[in-house]
């Protein structure tokens, strides 16, 4: 059998040295719109885990110690003692969800704590929060396989709040069990 | 030259992928760090190149998705659809084969879970097929 080498035709060189101006004149575009953006992407990629952990860094400078009490405190929640924690109001409820969701629905009397948005919530609710630094601090998103509410509670935890648990199956098993919800005008 | 109804249909399907396209590139370009987060959960990429496709990418299909509804070359734009689908095909069957939940990102954010993974998958071979139609009907029409 042999093989034939047939030459490119000329349509198709032009049509290839298009489809490369294109693919570079994109990422140039691209390039150009990513430093007009409020928060421009870095040339190496941070994971969310990363960008909180540098945020809490950054918040970390003006964080005092906070007094750790020597009761015990539950890392997770379940559905159950969650629902307890919430009816009782003795600690603060974290929503983990882009805020956007929040105000769609959330836990009554959950407060808006989103992970992509950690700082500026974080900076706003601060002096609330070290009134409660003795009691314990819930923090959900929206389920099981989201790790948002982890990301929060780490961070929370390296800001010196020793209690904080997460309800792992979030707003996904807090709705399905139909338990009460709120929304934010 | 009088058209037939199959060119009708790819005409059809020349700008519904050429606005799917650029709707997912308007949406990917809005919030790139979802889009970038997206592509890092396909586990493929090293972090060096994670912000520079999700950077790029949305751009390219921007401007491909344009050109496919304005009617512009659209041969070499069909052929980018192509590859566009066989590149995120390759990335979402290696995601299956290895059990990892992805959240495509091919329209915006989301949950990974199996039955987006699935659903990306299938939605991609049918963009795939429909970008192969119109390459053909074009191939015919330049002869």
């Amino acid at each position: 059998m042999t093989i034939s080498k047939q030459p490119l035709s000329a349509s198709w060189k032009d049509e290839l040295l298009f489809a490369v101006l294109i693919i570079t004149a994109s990422w140039c575009v691209g390039l150009v719109v990513n430093q007009f953006r409020d928060h421009p992407l870095p040339l190496v990629y941070e994971s969310k885990a990363e960008r909180l952990e540098n945020t809490v860094r950054s918040l970390s400078v003006e964080a005092k110690p906070i007094p750790v009490s020597a009761q015990s405190f539950p890392s997770e929640l379940s559905l159950g003692d969650f629902e307890v924690f919430v009816k009782q109001g003795k600690g603060l409820v974290f929503d983990a969800r882009p805020e956007i969701f929040h105000r769609f629905g959330h836990v009554p009397s959950a407060i808006s704590l989103p992970r992509e948005d950690f700082e500026a919530a974080y900076t706003r609710l601060k002096d609330r929060l070290e009134t409660k630094h003795d009691q314990l601090l819930a923090v959900y998103c929206s389920s099981i396989s989201c790790e948002d509410a982890q990301l929060v509670q780490a961070a929370l935890q390296k800001l010196g709040y020793a209690h904080v648990a997460v309800f792992r199956g979030g707003w996904d098993e807090w709705t399905r069990a139909r338990l009460p919800e709120e929304k934010t005008p | 030259m009088k058209k037939s109804w199959l060119d009708w249909i790819a005409i059809g399907l020349r700008i519904t992928l050429g606005g799917i396209f650029a709707y997912a590139g308007v949406v990917k370009i809005l919030d790139g760090q979802a889009f970038a987060d997206s592509i890092h959960t396909f586990r493929l990429l090293p972090a060096e190149l994670i912000n520079l496709l999700a950077i790029g990418l949305p751009v390219l299909e921007v401007l491909v998705g344009g050109m496919l509804v304005a009617g512009l070359r659209s041969r070499i734009g069909t052929v980018l659809v192509m590859l566009m689908c066989l590149v995120f095909l390759i990335a979402i069957s290696q995601a299956m084969i290895r059990g990892l939940e992805v959240n495509c990102g091919c329209f915006g954010g989301g949950k990974p879970s199996v039955a987006q993974t699935v659903w990306s998958l299938v939605r991609d071979v049918m963009l795939g097929a429909a970008a192969f139609f119109v390459f053909w009907r074009e191939q015919k029409r330049h002869g």
